[in-house]
């Protein structure tokens, strides 16, 4: 995902924002829903708990644009608010249902040949599997962010992020177009 | 002669992203089924990144802007809440001790005592840190409005010596409102932040 404002637009919309202005932050959450919308998606369950992201994900930004110093990219501030609060979802649920759903996928997967396209195999991931693979190979995030971000270890992201390609490719077939 | 080990997903993974080994580089150079591993995981990532993107069924934008205004609204009035509460009491005080025999200046400080204990246990709460919803911000800000006029009239100085008996009700009413506020934050609001 790259920068969809340019940083003198953003630096702009942040000023106005803070001083109260509801149509920048009206322009800004235009400019960034569907982004923050596709990485809830893709770190959550449901596309409600997608929504409920998208909601809090712009709570936070309201409450913190003053944290914002207009030095760095406006969306990767942006992106790491609303992974950090979709990944908590994670944790108020204490991960209850990860390692056995890691297990199942395992049996059910590994198993019988499956024919699927990307999209249906990404969602089959156990959600951390699919959370890392989504922040390492798509949004760039490295391992270290990553164990950050999910309060685990830089080995436990690498070696998620090995056992999730494994799977994608038993169940698509290596070098299947999905 | 010994078997020769492939590298294992998480060595390609580190390679294919500039960190492998030294190592790693020299076996898939030298094993096509490696080579072929390598070349799955480029084109894994590539097909991640060209997924569409998902469009919100519904429009948020209402409830961000209603919840923020109502959070804003929140913060200002925390902030101003204690700089009312202090000049009212001041005013009060003032008064009650000029005229201390009156028998309806023991309820006016009687109601007083009552809203700062409350007004304590309220910023206990730390509201301007709480997230709430829609719904819940709704309430929060009627009572907000209620309050604020309480607190203007209390501000009126020659209010005690107009009419003793209205400015208890006022603390009274006061230290009401600030207990349904204790309320809804200890049982509708969460906190907030990252």
């Amino acid at each position: 995902m790259t920068e969809t404002l340019p940083l003198a637009e953003a630096k702009s919309l942040v000023a106005r924002a803070r001083a109260g202005d509801f149509g920048a932050l009206e322009r800004l959450y235009r400019t960034y829903e569907r982004p923050v919308y596709t990485l809830a998606r893709r770190l959550t369950r449901s596309a409600e708990d997608a929504e409920d992201v998208l909601q809090e994900t712009f709570l936070e930004v309201c409450r913190s644009l003053r944290q914002w110093r207009g030095d760095g990219s406006l969306w990767g501030w942006i992106r790491t608010i609303a992974a950090s609060k979709a990944l908590m979802r994670y944790r108020r649920e204490k991960l209850r249902e990860w390692e056995p759903l890691d297990d199942d996928v395992a049996r059910a997967g590994e198993d019988v040949p499956l024919r699927m396209d990307l999209e249906a195999a990404l969602q089959r991931l156990p959600e951390r599997s699919r959370a890392v693979v989504w922040l390492h190979d798509v949004e760039g995030y490295t391992h270290e962010e990553i164990a950050e971000l999910m309060g685990m270890t830089t080995s436990f992201s690498k070696s998620q992020l090995a056992r999730a390609h494994d799977r994608l490719r038993r169940w698509l077939g290596a070098g299947v177009e999905g | 002669m010994s078997e020769m080990r492939h590298a294992t997903s998480e060595e390609l993974l580190a390679l294919r992203d500039g960190e492998g080994s030294a190592w790693t580089r020299e076996h898939v150079a030298a094993c096509a089924a490696c080579a072929a591993g390598l070349e799955d995981l480029e084109q894994m990532r590539s097909r991640l990144r060209a997924l569409p993107s998902f469009a919100p069924p519904r429009d948020r934008w209402p409830v961000v802007e209603q919840a923020a205004r109502s959070e804003r609204r929140r913060r200002r009035f925390s902030a101003g809440i204690g700089t009312l509460a202090a000049a009212a009491v001041l005013v009060l005080g003032f008064a009650v001790l000029r005229h201390p025999k009156a028998p309806e200046d023991a309820a006016v400080r009687q109601a007083m005592a009552e809203s700062a204990a409350m007004e304590q246990v309220f910023r206990s709460l730390q509201p301007d840190q709480r997230a709430l919803t829609g719904r819940t911000a709704g309430v929060v800000a009627d009572l907000e409005d209620r309050l604020a006029q309480v607190d203007a009239a209390l501000n009126d100085p020659s209010a005690l010596r107009a009419d003793p008996e209205r400015v208890a009700g006022l603390w009274k009413q006061r230290a009401g409102l600030l207990s349904a506020l204790v309320d809804v934050h200890e049982t509708r609001a969460t906190y907030a932040g990252l």
